[in-house]
């Protein structure tokens, strides 16, 4: 697991800090391997938000003798490893605790989507709907982005290599969006001025008037926020295209297709169809955007399943990481 | 530092406000000290829960000012279940500035909006780590206790004789939740899992309740001796050993060597039993047992009501019910009523100095007290 340790009083945080309180000088971030289970107790009784019985409430251990807990759907005994293999084709599902950063680098080993290539060119599609704060999650967050920022440059991307553009398929002006969310100080703070994809050129392909930005870049990143009640990985992808397509699904489909395009889908917090917030901790990713939204209505127990994903059958989608019955939060609980 | 008066509600479902607890139990402490509210100088209040009944307030303390018709300073401390204890520590440290000192909890948790009450008692644990893996209190003792039994030989009878030593006590104290109503030890063996191995019978239950305690500069009958509070890390998990609460033992080693006493002069004890495994490891971080011995004493006997110091005669958060922030007071006023002599079928006997011991979530907060009955 990452954690946090301070150089020279050797304590330890599991969640990042960026100082000592004792030393107060900068903290480093350590990661420690393996996911040993040292315990594990079956739950029989349901409680609030872990109705599903039984599952097992299991204690994890890594080489550095870090603890943790996780929960498990099937039965984990004292001395088994808890280990992922990497899927590219799979929808995976993670848990983001405290720290994007990390769970953005536990989606790339579930996805592998990272190519190894020098000079790579990255183009970031965030989500900008509307000019708001980011507590109202409308938005791409801005601890988000910055952390897929950090995620690039952490494996030798230069931020000169590194673009963030969308557009605005709303009556929003896409300038007063990223100010207001937060997410223009987010990126020049990296040392990106983020630009109006609208202004790109759009070029035939496949059918879809798509921008060139996409094509001539190495790695698309879609970074939608995940909305209850909604398809938002699928619907922020179509603004890489010249306007707001008549055929959604047909165009999501072509889009999946795009061998160059990942979608890195953030949802620690909510927003539900009444428009409040909740927490829900979660991280998908994915290349098919309609699966990906599929599986988040699925974690999310929404009733009635959005228009795009509501003929998609759950039982056929691959999933990677964190099983959904492990993560699933009924988000009209409360 | 001394108690003047203490007050206690009946344990139980009883469909009141939070208020209504903390009235009943105020009059009860106040009429026990011989006092009026215009006697008091300053009010400590703890509290989590008032989802019921319609009134969810987080200013109770202004809430109280009218209760109470009184303008004094009012705190609130909230820790959940250690919270009785953090504010009777609380009012301790206030009496170098006030002269008497009204500490007070009022809990309606039983309610039939069990997912709020359960929202709430949930507060006391870390909710992005620890909850979302469904590692709710139950499980999160279960695993302590599995790590505990692995390393030093413990069993599940052993959970069954505490469980059944407090059931016992209880059925004596009429204002627990079990009172009149023993449980046969086959029963505990035999009662479902909840979260592998602790089992139902092993939990504490959750009641509707209120207590309070008026502590005073002024000397009384009971002395305050000794006075400890210490914390730990909110992660279960995160923590060095998984087999002993440090919080628990860094506050006894406090309030002992404030009393100048060793675990061996320790009459009679009420322990945070939220669980019989923590009871059971608490012997141990308490200095009762030896690390690692904390089943022998149990198998002894010698914390029986009968025996050379009974551990929770009250019934215990196990039995006598565990209405969350009045916990930690309701101890105070077992203690207090044990060293008068007012216990009635479940006095101890001799009973001259006892400790209360409250915690707060998993290990994260933790108060002892020791009290001297002064002839």
């Amino acid at each position: 697991m990452i954690y946090y340790q301070c150089p020279k009083c050797q304590r330890i945080w599991q969640y990042p800090i960026d100082e000592c309180p004792y030393c107060l000088i900068p903290m480093e971030r350590k990661e420690g391997k393996g996911s040993k289970v040292i315990g594990s107790s079956k739950i029989t009784i349901g409680s609030l938000n872990h109705k599903k019985v039984p599952y097992w409430g299991i204690v994890l251990e890594d080489d550095k003798g870090n603890k943790w807990p996780h929960k498990s759907m099937i039965e984990k005994n004292v001395g088994d490893e808890i280990t992922y293999t990497a899927n590219e084709n799979a929808v995976s599902i993670w848990r983001i605790k405290y720290d994007p950063l990390t769970a953005i680098e536990e989606t790339n080993k579930l996805l592998n989507f990272l190519p190894n290539k020098e000079d790579l060119k990255v183009l970031i599609i965030p989500q900008l709907d509307s000019p708001n704060y980011s507590y109202f999650r409308e938005n791409t967050s801005p601890e988000f982005i910055s952390a897929i920022i950090d995620f690039l440059i952490k494996n030798k991307i230069d931020s000169d290599k590194i673009t963030v553009a969308t557009q605005s398929f709303n009556q929003n002006p896409i300038e007063a969006c990223a100010q207001k969310s937060g997410l223009l100080n987010a990126c020049t703070k990296k040392g990106i001025m983020p630009f109006d994809l609208a202004q790109s050129t759009f070029v035939e392909h496949d059918g879809l008037e798509i921008s060139k930005a996409v094509l001539d870049a190495d790695l698309v990143i879609n970074l939608p926020l995940l909305k209850g009640g909604e398809s938002m990985a699928t619907k922020n992808l179509f603004k890489v295209l010249k306007t707001n397509p008549i055929n959604q699904k047909e165009a999501a489909e072509k889009l999946s297709t795009l061998p160059n395009i990942i979608t890195i889908a953030e949802a620690e917090y909510t927003q539900r169809p009444n428009k409040t917030v909740i927490f829900t901790g979660l991280i998908l990713g994915g290349k098919n955007t309609l699966k990906l939204d599929r599986i988040f209505s699925e974690l999310v127990f929404h009733k009635q399943l959005p228009e795009l994903v509501k003929d998609i059958k759950i039982e056929e989608i691959e999933t990677n990481g964190r099983q959904i019955e492990e993560v699933r939060y009924n988000i009209e609980s409360y | 530092m001394y108690i003047k008066g203490v007050g206690m509600t009946k344990f139980d479902y009883s469909p009141k406000h939070w208020w209504q607890f903390a009235h009943e139990a105020t009059i009860e402490a106040l009429k026990d000290a011989q006092m009026n509210i215009s006697q008091i100088d300053a009010i400590v209040f703890t509290g989590m829960s008032s989802a019921a009944g319609g009134e969810h307030q987080t200013h109770k303390v202004s809430f109280l000012s009218d209760l109470f018709k009184t303008n004094v300073p009012i705190i609130e401390t909230p820790s959940v279940c250690g919270g009785g204890g953090a504010a009777f520590w609380t009012a301790l440290n206030l009496l170098n500035n006030y002269n008497n000192v009204l500490v007070l909890a009022g809990e309606r948790l039983v309610d039939n909006q069990s997912e709020v009450t359960v929202d709430y008692i949930l507060s006391a644990a870390e909710r992005v780590t620890e909850q979302t893996e469904g590692m709710l209190f139950p499980t999160q003792n279960a695993l302590v206790w599995q790590q505990y039994m692995k390393k030093y030989g413990a069993t599940m009878d052993d959970l069954s004789l505490i469980a059944f030593k407090n059931h016992s006590n209880a059925a004596l104290n009429p204002k627990a939740f079990f009172y009149k109503k023993p449980i046969e030890l086959e029963k505990v063996k035999a009662s479902p899992e909840v979260s592998s191995p602790l089992r139902l019978m092993d939990c504490s239950l959750s009641v509707n309740g209120g207590a309070a305690v008026i502590v005073s500069k002024d000397p009384t009958d009971i002395k305050v001796i000794g006075s400890g509070f210490a914390t730990d890390q909110i992660l279960t998990f995160g923590r060095e050993d998984l087999t002993h609460f440090k919080a628990t033992k860094l506050a006894s080693k406090i309030a002992f060597e404030q009393a100048k006493l060793t675990p061996k002069d320790i009459n009679v004890a009420e322990i945070h039993d939220a669980f019989t495994s923590v009871e059971l490891l608490s012997y141990e971080d308490l200095g009762f047992a030896e690390e690692g011995k904390g089943a022998e004493l149990i198998r002894s006997g010698k914390i029986n009501l009968n025996g050379e110091m009974p551990i929770n005669p009250s019934g215990g958060l196990k039995a006598k019910g565990h209405p969350i922030s009045a916990t930690g007071l309701a101890q105070i006023y077992e203690i207090v009523n044990q060293l008068r002599n007012k216990c009635g079928d479940r006095q101890v006997k001799n009973a001259k100095i006892g400790l209360t011991h409250n915690i707060g979530g998993a290990g994260g907060s933790v108060t002892v007290h020791i009290f001297e009955k002064i002839n």
